[in-house]
């Protein structure tokens, strides 16, 4: 048990090192995410004013702070680009090492993941460090500890969500030579469904109710809504940790069917 | 100019002959940019459930923005993006030379030599949601009104690509232009807002005036709306000359100091 643990920190340790090398390139990508608050900071100032005053129930503030949180959020635990990473190291035959060796797939990959997160999740409070006198006017978060108590939990289970969505696509290339068009296909409806584009709950009751269903729900709005205040009943955030748990459990299952199919039509070559 | 048409239509051919080759990509792709372009006109529709207007623009003012943004858009993806976009990974990889032995200018010949028909295609979808968009706002425009959207609309594809080209172009120096679309998309971000929700002198100055991603849309939609403005238009046309004649000179500048890559 130890044995294995110490496996994947090992792992972790040079996921850690490898990814301090991008550190500049976190860097860059979170000064262009500066760019895309500006632009959000200015559309919802003006509608804002055009309405009466609120946005769905919440001020401006507290909808700029729900922006703000899910940049640093995507920093922290969303996927970058693990599925291409993947699908290269299958189409590179360089999986063929892995099949050898006492090692986990999924694992040794969410290892190297966690890893990245926590440089590229660090990295990003430089540039937000540096725009926090012009943001801080608009900043309005919860004062209560709870909604971290809440909160952090829903964000771990999103990790994974998010983790094993890219791996699931990675996986893909099993089957096809090229997963672009899945990917960017899917990241549509993770923009949208995910609560990048607006909040969630100002969507009409209906569909927030389909959205609530849906495993993008979980990838970022969940825990987005609770640091936020957004989300704020008991009953209604056990439900949501209720459905995440079984959004984790059923990728994790789909992962390890395309995992057994997809090495059944593995042809390794080179390596 | 005959010459150039013809080595068009060669590269068009081309573009559609490999279409057809793989037509699940095809498939794949104008999905992914009609999905793009929904979820815009889907976070439309959600922010006025909460707001009368934006910046006083109303529901389907905003609507026909967008859709001009996207026309814009898919019009430089359609007939650039690809070109230009391994434009820098060929200067980087030596397989630039390539470009220089061809028959005609190099600037031309390096950034129209692939189409992507899925992008042509979606620009329909564009251009059906800006009909869309002024048969709601009960807009009859004249026949002179729609020659102007569509010339503004044509300076705003010359002011995208000249700021691409302008920017992949770094790569003669840099080497590496990595990361340069990203920035690109960002800046899209912008020309789908009015430009009187720019309140900020900064913000005003930089994205309106300075990289005029926002008034390349701001001003075919609003001739559409509030009827022809000489100034705007005329600005327009001027910007697209300017940012032209930068991405040309810059380019050649570039062309200069390529050394190719050994191999």
């Amino acid at each position: 048990m130890f044995a294995t643990f110490d496996k994947y920190r090992q792992v972790f340790l040079t996921g850690l090192q490898s990814n301090i090398v991008y550190r500049f390139n976190f860097a860059v990508r979170g000064f262009f995410s500066l760019f895309h608050l500006a632009a959000v900071v200015i559309l919802w100032s003006a509608a804002s004013l055009g309405g009466s005053g609120g946005l769905g129930g919440f001020s401006l503030g507290q909808t700029i702070t729900y922006f703000v949180t899910l940049l640093i959020l995507q920093f922290f635990i969303s996927a970058f680009n693990e599925d291409y990473q993947i699908s290269e190291e299958i189409r590179n035959g360089l999986i063929n090492q892995f099949l050898l060796k006492p090692i986990n797939y999924f694992a040794y990959r969410f290892s190297i993941f966690v890893a990245a997160r926590l440089v590229s999740g660090l990295v990003v409070i430089v540039p937000l460090l540096i725009a926090l006198p012009v943001l801080r006017e608009y900043l309005d978060f919860p004062h209560d500890y709870r909604v971290l108590l809440f909160g952090l939990p829903a964000m771990a289970m999103s990790a994974v969500i998010q983790f094993s969505i890219a791996y699931c696509f990675g996986l893909l290339s099993f089957w096809f030579l090229e997963i672009q068009g899945f990917v960017i296909l899917s990241m549509a409806l993770e923009t949208l469904l995910g609560g990048q584009m607006f909040p969630l709950d100002l969507l009409p009751e209906w569909a927030y109710a389909i959205a609530r269903c849906l495993p993008f729900y979980y990838q970022m709005y969940f825990p987005a809504a609770i640091f936020t205040g957004r989300l704020t009943d008991p009953t209604l955030i056990f439900q949501g940790y209720g459905i995440q748990a079984a959004w984790v459990i059923a990728l994790l299952l789909v992962n390890q069917l395309l995992w057994s199919r997809g090495l059944r039509r593995h042809t390794a070559v080179g390596g | 100019m005959l010459h150039y048409a013809k080595i068009w239509a060669a590269s068009a051919r081309y573009s559609i002959t490999r279409t057809l080759m793989f037509r699940g990509d095809f498939f794949v792709w104008s999905l992914v940019e009609l999905f793009w372009m929904a979820v815009n006109i889907l976070t439309i529709t959600v922010i006025y459930e909460h707001t009368q207007s934006i910046a006083g623009w109303t529901k389907y003012q905003m609507v026909l923005l967008v859709g001009t943004s996207m026309l814009i858009q898919r019009f430089l993806m359609g007939f650039f993006w690809s070109s230009i976009f391994e434009m820098g990974r060929n200067i980087r990889s030596g397989n630039f030379d390539f470009y220089l032995a061809q028959p005609g200018n190099v600037m031309f010949m390096a950034t129209t030599r692939k189409l992507d028909p899925d992008s042509l295609l979606n620009s329909l979808v564009a251009a059906a949601v800006v009909i869309y968009a002024v048969h709601q706002l009960g807009l009859e425009p004249s026949a002179g009104q729609i020659a102007l959207y569509a010339l503004m609309v044509l300076c705003g594809v010359v002011i995208h690509y000249s700021i691409l080209v302008l920017s992949i172009s770094l790569a003669f120096w840099l080497t590496s232009a990595q990361g340069i679309e990203g920035l690109y998309f960002t800046l899209t971000e912008f020309s789908r807002l009015p430009r009187a929700a720019f309140t900020g002198i900064a913000t005003q100055m930089l994205f309106v005036w300075l990289l005029p991603v926002v008034m390349v849309t701001n001003v075919p939609a609003s001739l559409l709306v509030q009827g022809f403005d000489l100034t705007l238009s005329a600005w327009l046309f001027g910007s697209a000359l300017v940012w032209f004649a930068a991405a040309v000179f810059v380019f050649n500048r570039g062309l200069r100091r390529y050394t190719s890559a050994s191999s």
